[in-house]
């Protein structure tokens, strides 16, 4: 049996943890940037505030509720993450972290575990009790059915947050009361194409002939449907499978108007892109760079360009230098530029990578592993290339940000005596 | 000259520091402070209403919110939206204070009250730490 245990509202419910005076009132978190709502919990949804709306569109809906709003403190998710997925890994013998807020866990070959409800229970009353942070757990026989339990624990509040999928008429019951787009795996796309097809509850995807699924969509529906009915077709290694891209893109806190600031902006993203690129073992070819003015202004500007590497390289100096000198092209005098990014497209595994015989290799690895580790252990961006400049006037705008609580001594919470 | 690129083993290489294999032996004040990293948190005390147990103003609190509170253990609660550092009575339904200046506060079922964690340590710097002052 597996279990997918996740956080409700984890980014409202992680501002609440070290402040208690916004327990049990609608919170929101915006975006980078504070440009949209990327979270809302129940008590802000049932009040009508849509995720995903830009902020200045509902402001005045959330000043008039009196919503609690914050911009996202990345730094406190993730140490609360680490936390939470600690003190959950303790309840079963395996455990694979899905995402910040996500974790499955395997109860394989555990007999010694006779009553899973009661199980889920701990688990549940251990988060809350330890980290402050509210779980729903769903159990099922497969991963699918897992995530499948998980979403009917958190729709229905007679579950109490815990559903066990046991019996094949439980299972049923569940799937039918279940949209065909809420299953995992299962995108916008594909389930407006199942649609039509008649299918609009789980439980039609799971009358679905197994192998009609594979010829009339392809293989990864195929064991979708086979999951659904109870046969584990997944191992949860797949769901970790490398990125294939990598994305560092923003927009800006104040408009860019100058060469140099574009050029250190740009610099910072590469930056990151290359330290994520380093961290899951990855080289990349294909460079995208790209700025645009906003695309509410008059006449929208936007610019791109493509670098390609004759060797597969994650070295930030060899990315950084390269974007340098062609910088001038995605620039435009008289351009306030808005939003600008870079992916690191074309990526593949280090170990594999080829040499050129006429090329030569001008990445420093040794060097890239200093940097990380300067900075894995100073904080982000403690050593960096120059040509991302000092002064960051163009930095991301936090105006209600947080306390990092966790991760910075000036900001540990205050208790009175 | 042509030089041989590694190291000559000539068979006496003297003997490996005695010392070397209690290198891991290394104290470490986190082991000390926190037993359960995961469900602990750190706070900075604000206040006197503790110093008969020894908590002053501006010291660092180690909450654990692993350990269950038992009667007169010293807790951080959330009494109304605020953090507040205690002696906790069951018995009396109260949050005692350690010092003579400061009463005793009874919880009424109006209270948002809710157990924090319990404070299993508190550290004092003597000297103030850089930590707390320089921004990084």
């Amino acid at each position: 049996m597996f279990a997918l245990v996740d956080v409700n509202s984890m980014y409202c419910a992680c501002e609440q943890v070290f402040d208690p005076s916004i327990r049990g009132k609608p919170v929101v978190v915006l975006s980078n940037n504070d440009g949209c709502i990327v979270a809302a919990n129940r008590q802000a949804k049932v009040l009508g505030i849509p995720k995903f709306k830009p902020f200045f569109e509902v402001k005045a809906l959330c000043e008039k509720h009196k919503v609690v709003v914050k911009s996202s403190n990345y730094e406190l998710y993730s140490s609360l993450s680490n936390k939470l997925m600690d003190v959950i890994g303790r309840f079963a013998p395996e455990q694979h972290v899905y995402s910040i807020d996500e974790s499955f866990l395997s109860f394989k070959h555990c007999a010694a575990i006779p009553d899973l409800h009661a199980q889920a229970m701990s688990i549940r009353r251990a988060a809350w009790k330890e980290t402050r942070l509210a779980v729903c757990v769903g159990i099922g026989n497969t991963l699918t059915l897992a995530k499948v339990a998980n979403h009917a624990a958190k729709k229905h509040a007679n579950y109490h947050g815990v559903c066990v999928i046991e019996s094949v008429q439980q299972r049923t019951e569940i799937l039918k009361a279940m949209d065909v787009s809420e299953v995992w795996g299962i995108g916008r796309q594909l389930s407006k194409r199942l649609k039509e097809l008649g299918i609009s509850t789980a439980y039609a995807l799971s009358q679905m002939p197994a192998k009609k699924a594979r010829r009339f969509f392809n293989v990864n529906v195929e064991r979708t449907v086979r999951e659904l009915n109870g046969a584990p077709c997944m191992s949860w290694d797949e769901a970790r499978a490398d990125k294939q891209q990598i994305f560092s893109t923003r927009s800006v806190g104040e408009r860019i108007t100058e060469l140099n600031s574009l050029k250190q902006a740009l610099s910072q993203h590469i930056a990151i892109a290359a330290a994520k690129a380093r961290k899951q073992g990855s080289n990349c070819r294909t460079m995208m760079l790209f700025t645009a003015s906003s695309p509410h202004d008059d006449r929208p500007k936007s610019f791109r360009r493509t670098l390609q590497f004759a060797y597969a390289t994650n070295c930030t100096v060899t990315l950084t230098k390269a974007m340098s000198n062609i910088v001038h092209e995605l620039f435009v005098t008289g351009v306030r530029f808005y939003r600008i990014g870079v992916g690191l497209i074309n990526l593949e595994p280090q170990e594999s990578s080829q040499f050129e015989l006429f090329e030569q290799k001008q990445t420093n690895p040794a060097l890239m592993q200093v940097l990380d580790r300067v900075n894995a252990r100073y904080g982000r961006d403690f050593m960096f290339v120059a040509s991302q400049g000092c002064e960051q006037k163009w930095s991301m705008r936090r105006d209600y940000l947080t306390p990092q609580y966790t991760t910075s001594w000036q900001d540990i919470p205050k208790v009175k005596c | 000259m042509k030089i041989i690129p590694l190291l000559a083993h000539a068979g006496i290489v003297g003997f490996e520091s005695p010392a070397a294999e209690y290198t891991d032996l290394e104290l470490s004040l986190d082991e000390l402070l926190i037993e359960h990293p995961s469900s602990s948190w750190i706070a900075l005390a604000v206040g006197t209403s503790m110093t008969g147990v020894g908590i002053f103003d501006g010291d660092i609190l180690v909450i654990d919110r692993h350990e269950t509170a038992r009667n007169t253990d010293v807790i951080v609660a959330n009494l109304n939206g605020e953090f507040t550092c205690k002696i906790i009575d069951f018995t009396g339904r109260q949050l005692l204070s350690a010092c003579p200046h400061h009463r005793a506060v009874s919880i009424s079922e109006h209270d948002e009250f809710t157990i924090e964690g319990v404070v299993s340590r508190s550290v004092r710097c003597h000297r103030p730490s850089p930590l707390f002052t320089s921004k990084s």
